[in-house]
Formats: structure tokens, C-alpha cells, sequence
């Protein structure tokens, strides 16, 4: 047999083992060789007959790498590791295409989007600001309370419900369970714009209300809380069941056991639930549009007249179209991926000290 | 010695699984101030029996049930009782040390109290008499605001017996509490059982013959046959269960022939 | 002996105090409130959209074309905007799922620990990003770029029908807004993949090798077929994700009224019921914002329709998110 011998168990790879390493030399000088050729040969023809990027990445590029990874895969593993090394190439090519268009996302907001931020641009707010004013003047301080109050609010009614839920779904041996569950599916398929014609229907045109913050918070409710109870379920779920039975046996009412036994060991996770609902609602435009309106001053009151937010203040000044107000939705735009972004880092911090401790047993 | 101490007693324990039948007719009765041991193979139904007696059983969603089990002739299992009650004064240890991890040793001790609702203005006075009965008191009097995952695993578990001391429970259910330990800590434990017996009753499933002939003053033999719901093959005094036994199978079993 | 066997009772877990009582029945009415909820949206949505479907007829609404206030009687069909829907979400899904199963391969199977670890926190960070900030994107950024690979693609294709063109800009077409989205729902596909493939038995991986299958055969006949039913259902997940989605498309996408474009992706003329609530709200009459919220009611359903579908393929697939 000409093939490579294949061992027989495999072999579990040490954590600091180098598998490049291992690689045959004659494999290793093929696979820098096609992937250093296909690059050098197609920004040589992008450069010298000025066909478009996209065009000599897929028409040039993409066919030549797929060549070479065929040819590294037969040079290392004979016939069958052609199709091998077409599958890597693919995988890599596919994963950074994307990756690159989704860090072009960060990326242009935080090129961009820096140049507006200042201090006046947090604490002013959006009064005597016209399609015209540049951006020393001027700012979305309306919009950050705005959403801090509006989030907070939404959030205030939410991780109750959404915790509770939880605990129906894990704690209690309720016959609903299933049916709750679906239920949760279904709303995390509810399309914000219908959420915020929900509100707006219930509230608004009913006369009940006129735009108000407060509705926002309402219409982010539906959208929040399958977020929240479905993280708080996973994190119940992975206190082991021996604490809960220890709390039981000592006697303790079921309320007790899970407020002083359950709750406490499940803490970090309940913290990630809150903070990924709030990451999952605090750029919502839509349903606020719809409900809270707008306001270019500082309102602090949930309950009456109109309100800014940050996802609609970006919303109405790329609407504007000017090139002030696109600036601004810019400055929006990295301030509410700040937000996302504080909050994604709090996120993993809290869900952290459970991972390590789940290491160690 | 004190008289008050409650006698224990079941008739014809029958257990489901949902429509599996897991175990027949079990009828003991557990005097107090005795120790009794649950013992016989794996799956023959022993832990299952054990957590019956406080009514731990029904946490098992589809668990079901016939017969009593009646603590000073009244059935914990009647309409209206709460298992609550049943179990503040029918204590338990589990296999695995279960103490809470977000609490601290001394915290640990008083839990019950506390998960109980109970006020505990003299906390300090019940750790140190729960810690030494538990016979740990020396080696953790100085740390006991560290968190009680700090501590080896047959600490944990004396530490969970204190726990359960602290509610000064009637009756003891052990669930081969040590299983999981070093012969050091099995040691500690089987002084501490044999200390407590005093003051109330003792049930221990254990998988350890010898420390069936240790530590206890009758045996219950339980048994599975292939497909059938477990039973109790022969209960009696220790002394005559592994010396004289009258059934075959508890003979071979307790000469570990088998299981 | 029978006696016992007829005494059988059936445990259950119950609160007995009053405290534990009012903890259960807390719990379950929070439990309710989901149901509570999607029945209110249902209800108040319904109850204003009903003139609507009345005066235009349920299946014209939802499938006729026209919208028109100025005209008496008012004319409102949302069938463009309806099937406008479906086909960029749907043409959106067909650029992610390729994408997302890729990163998802790479994390799970080639990458080593730290730089699969990292991958994995990149990818939550990113399906993080809220859609009115990909919209932004979209039309300021990526917007023009695309309007470069749709003129490509046209010149390149242009006699294959879905790429002729034959009206304005190659600005705001199904095109681009489709790419906008499928950017836009990588994350998600590849996070519920990567989640599956983690999941799988590891061990069967190893042994196909062991037995000497190459990678690119341990995914076909292996990996893929194991996981197919999970992948599919997170594929109907962002799918229905991708037909709620407003404001990421409502700038890259221009909306059509008076005709179906039934699949010339490269024209400027496309549908989106969310983008349509969204651009006609501002300055609706009473009838038209009832027509806006039958036109929510559709939407509203149609998406159920395919949640249910994901979540049921999604939960054959993963018993082990059913406890």
C-alpha cells in the first residue's frame, strides 16, 4: 500500500502541540508556495489590466487558490486529498469574505463615526440643530437618556417576567411547559416593526396614550423577553440538581431553596441574560418610531410627550440625508456600538467565572 | 438517652417509575437510636427506598407510589402534609457532597436554619455544636468564613452531616455517603454516625459490607432479579444477617460472592 | 397483593404553603404572559386591521398589486411587497448559509483552541450589531461597492434573466439589500451551526478518520447528514429573521407598488412589508394605517408560519434542548 498508514485509535492532539510541525517538509514548501503563487498572480493582473476587485477575486483568485489547494492536497495526501484541499480552500476563502464585510461594519463605524464624537456631542442635545449645523454644535444627549430610559423601563419589566418564566420552564413540574416554550419561539420571531405597530395600536390609536417613551419600553417588552427567559433557562439548568436537592432536603419551601440556593449559583448567568436582552433591544429603530416619536429636546419623563433614542436619532438624520446629519448618525452609530460593545464585554465577564469553576470539577 | 426519639416504619413501599415498576413491598421498621443499613447490589432499588422515607421520591418527575411510611404511627405520605415538614425532621446526605458553593463553611452549617426560615440569633453558638458533632469543629474553627467549596471532599461531606445536624432532625437518611471518600474520611464519618445514634434514628445505604457490620444494628438485604422490581430479601439484626443468614442469596451476597 | 397495586399514586412536585403556592402561581403567570402576549398583538392588530381586509378582500390585500390613497376607492395590496419579502429573505439566506457553515466548519473542526475561541467571540459580537447600524452601513459603505458587483455580475450574466436590467441605478435593488442581509444573518446561521457541530459526537469524527475518510468526506457523508436537521432548522430561524428585518434594508431598497418583480434582482424595484410600514407610517391617513396594520397582521403570520417550521425541525433535531 502506497498510502499513508492511518493509526489505529487517534490520539487526542496536547494543547501546546505544534501541528505544523509535523507537517512533511514537501507538503509544507507546496502549501506556501500556493497560497503565496494565486495572491501574487492575481494582484498582479488586478493592478496591471484594472478589472475590477470583486471580478479578480473571484474570476482570478478564488480558481487559482482552489488549483493550488488541489495540488497541496495531492502532494500531501495523494487522489484523496484533492478534494481535501479544495474543501479547506473553500472554508477560508468563504469565512474571511465574510468576516472582512462584517468587520467593514466596525471598522467604517468607528473610522467614521469617532470623528463626530465629543463631549458636547454626548451632552447636547438636537434643539436649533439644522439639516446645516456642523458638528460643533449639537449632540444626541437627548437620545442617550432617551434610551437609557427607555431600556431601562423595557428592562424593568422584562427580566421579572423573563426570570420567572425561566423558573416556570426549570423549577416547577408545570404542565404548560411545552406550550410556554413555543410560545417564547414564536415571539422571538415577532418582527419588530409589528411590535411597534402593536403598541401603537393598543396605545396610541386607541386614544389610550400619546407617544411616550413608556410605550417604547412596551413594544421592546415582546422583543426582549424570549431573549432573556431563553439565557436564564440555559443558566437554571446548569445548576447541578444535587443543590437544589440538598436545599430541599434540609427542608427548606421551594421559594426559599431557589432564592437562597438556586438564584445565587445560577447569579452570573441571570447578569448575561439581562445584558444580552438589553444588547438585543437597545438598537431597535422600528417599534420606536412608532411609538415614541421623536423629540429634539431632553425629555425625562417616560410618561409624556415624545422621545429621542439613539437608534432613531441615527434613523431620522440618515433619513435627512445631509451631509451633517449623516455625520451624525454616524457619531450615533458608534455610540450605541460602544453601548453594545460594553455591554457584550460585561456580558462575558459575568458568564466567565462559571466557565472556570465548571473547568476545575 | 432520650425516649422521645421517633420510630420509624414502612408498609409495603411500592415504587413506579412512570409504568416501571422499580420496587415491591418493602415493610422495615426503624427503631430509634438504632442504625439500620440498606444493602445489596447496584440497582436493586435501595436509594430509590431511602429517598422515600422524606418524601425526596417525588422530585422525580412520573415517580409514583403505594403504601405508608408512618413516623410515630402517622403516614407521611397522608393528604395535606407537607413535605416540607417531613423533611425538617427527617434529614439527609447525599452520595456527593452537596455543599452550596456561594456560601461560606460557617454560612453552610446554619443554611437549614436559615432555608427554613428559622431565626438564628445564636448562629455562632449552633455551628460550633453542629461542627463538633460532626466531629470537624478543630480543623475549620478558624476559617469559617471561607467559601465551603474550599474544603476537601470528606470535609465537605461532614460538612453536610453538620448541616444536617444543625436541625436537629429525629431521624438520618444516608445515602452511601461515603462512596465518593478517601478510608480516612469513611473512618471520621462511621465515628460520627455511631456518636449520633444517641440522639436519633440512623438509615445508610451503603455498598460497603463492612461498613454495614461496623456501624449498624440491623440490615435490610435488597435484591433485584433480572426485570423484576427490587425487594427486601432478609432483614434483621447485623449480627444475624451476616453470620447466620437464612436465604441463600443474602448469604452469598454478604460473603461477596456476588455484587 | 393487588390492593397495594390499586393505591398507586402518582408523586408530583406541588407547593403545600401558602408562600410556596404564591411562588408557583408567580412563576406560571409570568410563564402566561408569553402566551398573553402574542395573543394582545394578535388581537389589537386584528381589530384595526380588520376595516382594511374588509373593504379590500383578504387574498387581494395580500397578494393584489397597487397602494394607493389618492384613488377612490383607496386601493392597498401588499402582493410586491409580500413576495418582495420572501424573495430577499430568502435569496439573503442563500448567501449566508454557505458563509456561516464555512466559519462554522473552521471553528469547530480546523481551527486551533485560541483562534476558534476568539472566532467564537468575534461572531457573538457581530450578530450583536444592531440592524439600523448594518443599514447605515449598507447605504453609505457597502451600498456603492455592491452597485460595482451587481454591474459586474450584470455585464458578466446579463443574458441569464435574473441578471438582466433594464431600469435606472443598480442602486437599491433585491440585489444589494439581499447582500446587506445575508451579511446581516451570517452570525445567526453560524452560531446555531457551530452550536450543533460542537454538539456532535466528536468521537464519530475521530473514528471516520480513523478509518481512514478524508475531511472533505467526513463532512459530506458525516458531518452534514448528522447535523442536517439542526442546520436547517437555524437556516428557517434567520430566515424568518431575515423577513421581519426593517431598517437594515429599508435604505438600500427601493419599493415597487404597481407590479410584481417577479425575480430581475438587479432592478431597482423591489418589496418589503416591513420597509413598507416603515416608509408609508409617517404621513398615513386612518384607513391607510389600518391597511399598514393588516399589512403587519400578514407579516405577523407569515412569520409564525416559518418559525414553527424551524423550531419544530430545530427541536427534532436537538432532543437535548428538551428536558
Amino acid at each position: 500500500m502506497s498510502t499513508s498508514r492511518v493509526p489505529l485509535a487517534p490520539v487526542e492532539r496536547p494543547i501546546d502541540s505544534k501541528p505544523w510541525s509535523k507537517v512533511a517538509p514537501r507538503l509544507r514548501s507546496t502549501v506556501i508556495l500556493v497560497s503565496v503563487l494565486p495572491l501574487v498572480a492575481s494582484l498582479g493582473i488586478w493592478a496591471s489590466s484594472g478589472v475590477d476587485f470583486i471580478v479578480a477575486l473571484f474570476a482570478v483568485f478564488l480558481p487559482l487558490q482552489l488549483l493550488g489547494g488541489a495540488i497541496a492536497g495531492f502532494v500531501g495526501y495523494g487522489r484523496r486529498g484533492i478534494a481535501d484541499g479544495l474543501l479547506v480552500v473553500v472554508t477560508f476563502f468563504l469565512s474571511a469574505f465574510v468576516l472582512i464585510l462584517l468587520l467593514s461594519v466596525v471598522w467604517s463605524v468607528f473610522a467614521t463615526g469617532f470623528q463626530a464624537l465629543s463631549p458636547h456631542f454626548f451632552f447636547q442635545n438636537n434643539k436649533y440643530v439644522g439639516p446645516t449645523t456642523d458638528l460643533s454644535y449639537g449632540g444626541l444627549g437627548h437620545a442617550l437618556v432617551g434610551t437609557i430610559l427607555v431600556v431601562f423601563f423595557t428592562t424593568l419589566i422584562t427580566v421579572p417576567l423573563g426570570v420567572a418564566t425561566a423558573v416556570y420552564i426549570t423549577e416547577t413540574q408545570g404542565k404548560s411547559r411545552g406550550l410556554i416554550r413555543t410560545m417564547l419561539q414564536a415571539m422571538s420571531g415577532l418582527p419588530s416593526v409589528v411590535a411597534g405597530l402593536f403598541i401603537y395600536s393598543m396605545l396610541i390609536a386607541s386614544g389610550v396614550s400619546s407617544y411616550a417613551g413608556y410605550a417604547g419600553s412596551l413594544a421592546l417588552v415582546p422583543l426582549m423577553l424570549p431573549t432573556v427567559s431563553r439565557v436564564a433557562e440555559e443558566s437554571l439548568r446548569l445548576v447541578p440538581k444535587e443543590l437544589r436537592n440538598g436545599a430541599l432536603a434540609l427542608g427548606a419551601p421551594s421559594w426559599r431553596a431557589f432564592f437562597m440556593v438556586t438564584l445565587p449559583a445560577a447569579r452570573s448567568g441571570i447578569v448575561t441574560a439581562i445584558l444580552l436582552g438589553i444588547a438585543r433591544i437597545i438598537g431597535e429603530t422600528a417599534p420606536l418610531l412608532l411609538t415614541i416619536f421623536s423629540n429634539n429636546g431632553t425629555n425625562w419623563n417616560l410618561f409624556s410627550d415624545g422621545m429621542a433614542s439613539l437608534p432613531t436619532y441615527l434613523f431620522l438624520n440618515l433619513s435627512f440625508g445631509t451631509d451633517g446629519s449623516i455625520a451624525r448618525a454616524w457619531g450615533a452609530a458608534a455610540t450605541i456600538m460602544i453601548l453594545v460593545a460594553v455591554i457584550f464585554t460585561l456580558a462575558r465577564v459575568a458568564s466567565a467565572p462559571r466557565k472556570a469553576r465548571k473547568a476545575k470539577k | 438517652m432520650v425516649e422521645s426519639i421517633s420510630h420509624l416504619q414502612t408498609e409495603n413501599i411500592n415504587v413506579w417509575f412512570g409504568q416501571r415498576h422499580v420496587l415491591k413491598d418493602v415493610s422495615l421498621t426503624f427503631p430509634g437510636n438504632q442504625v439500620t443499613a440498606l444493602i445489596g447490589p447496584s440497582g436493586c432499588g435501595k436509594s430509590t427506598f431511602i429517598r422515600t422515607l422524606n418524601r425526596m421520591h417525588e422530585l422525580i418527575p412520573s415517580a409514583g407510589l403505594s403504601g405508608k411510611v408512618l413516623v410515630d404511627g402517622s403516614d407521611i405520605y397522608d393528604r395535606g402534609v407537607d413535605p416540607v415538614d417531613v423533611r425538617l425532621k427527617i434529614g439527609m446526605v447525599f452520595q456527593k457532597p452537596n455543599p452550596f458553593p456561594t456560601m461560606s463553611i460557617g454560612e453552610n452549617v446554619v443554611s437549614g436554619l436559615k432555608l427554613s426560615g428559622q431565626k438564628t440569633p445564636n448562629s455562632e453558638e449552633i455551628i460550633e455544636t453542629s461542627l463538633r458533632r460532626a466531629s470537624m469543629w478543630n480543623e475549620v474553627k478558624d476559617r469559617l468564613g471561607d467559601p465551603a467549596i474550599s474544603l476537601s471532599g470528606g470535609q465537605q461531606q461532614r460538612l453536610c452531616i453538620a448541616r444536617g445536624l444543625a436541625m436537629t432532625p429525629d431521624v438520618m437518611l444516608m445515602d452511601e455517603p461515603c462512596s465518593a471518600l478517601d478510608p480516612g474520611s469513611t473512618r471520621r464519618i462511621e465515628e460520627t454516625i455511631l456518636e449520633l445514634k444517641d440522639s436519633m434514628t440512623i438509615v445508610i445505604v451503603t455498598h460497603n459490607r463492612q461498613q454495614a457490620q461496623r456501624i449498624s444494628d440491623q440490615t435490610a438485604f435488597f435484591l433485584a432479579d433480572d426485570g423484576e422490581p427490587g425487594h427486601v430479601v432478609e432483614f434483621g439484626p447485623t449480627q444475624t444477617i451476616f453470620t447466620r443468614p437464612s436465604d441463600d442469596r443474602t448469604n452469598d451476597y454478604v460473603n461477596g460472592h456476588f455484587g | 397483593m393487588s390492593l397495594e397495586h390499586a393505591t398507586k399514586r402518582d408523586l408530583q412536585m406541588k407547593p403545600y404553603r401558602f408562600a410556596d403556592k404564591v411562588f408557583f402561581r408567580v412563576a406560571a403567570l409570568a410563564a402566561y404572559s408569553a402566551i398573553i402576549i402574542i395573543l394582545l398583538v394578535l388581537i389589537f392588530l386584528l381589530q384595526r386591521a380588520y376595516p382594511a381586509f374588509e373593504q379590500q378582500g383578504i387574498l387581494a390585500f395580500a397578494t393584489g398589486v397597487g397602494w394607493d390613497s389618492s384613488v377612490e376607492p383607496q386601493i392597498f395590496r401588499i402582493g410586491p411587497q409580500l413576495y418582495g419579502t420572501l424573495l430577499i429573505a430568502a435569496l439573503a439566506t442563500v448567501i449566508a448559509v454557505p458563509m456561516a457553515i464555512s466559519i462554522a466548519y473552521f471553528i469547530v473542526f480546523i481551527a486551533p483552541r485560541f483562534l476558534a475561541t476568539s472566532a467564537i467571540i468575534l461572531i457573538d459580537f457581530l450578530a450583536a450589531i444592531p440592524s439600523v447600524v448594518i443599514g447605515l452601513w449598507g447605504l453609505i459603505v457597502f451600498g456603492p461597492v455592491a452597485v460595482g458587483w451587481a454591474e459586474t455580475l450584470h455585464e458578466a450574466f446579463g443574458w441569464i434573466p435574473i441578471f438582466s436590467h433594464d431600469a435606472g441605478t443598480f442602486a437599491n435593488s433585491p440585489f444589494i439589500a439581499s447582500l446587506v442581509l445575508g451579511i446581516m444573518i451570517v452570525p445567526i446561521i453560524s452560531s446555531v451551526t457551530r452550536e450543533i457541530f460542537s454538539q456532535m459526537d466528536q468521537e464519530v469524527i475521530k473514528a471516520a478518520i480513523a478509518m481512514g475518510a478524508n475531511r472533505e468526506s467526513t463532512l459530506r457523508k458525516v458531518i452534514l447528514p448528522t447535523s442536517a436537521g439542526g442546520i436547517v432548522g437555524g437556516i428557517l430561524l434567520a430566515f424568518g429573521r431575515a423577513m421581519g428585518e426593517t431598517v437594515a434594508i429599508y435604505f438600500v431598497l427601493n419599493l415597487v407598488y404597481d407590479k410584481v418583480n417577479w425575480f430581475e434582482i438587479l432592478n431597482p424595484e423591489g418589496g418589503n412589508v416591513a420597509s413598507l410600514v416603515l416608509s408609508k407610517f409617517g404621513e398615513a391617513s386612518q384607513t391607510e394605517i389600518e391597511a399598514l396594520m393588516a399589512a403587519g397582521v400578514v407579516l405577523f403570520v407569515v412569520t409564525l408560519i416559518v418559525n414553527a417550521l424551524a423550531s419544530f425541525i430545530v427541536n427534532r433535531a436537538q432532543p437535548w434542548r428538551n428536558v
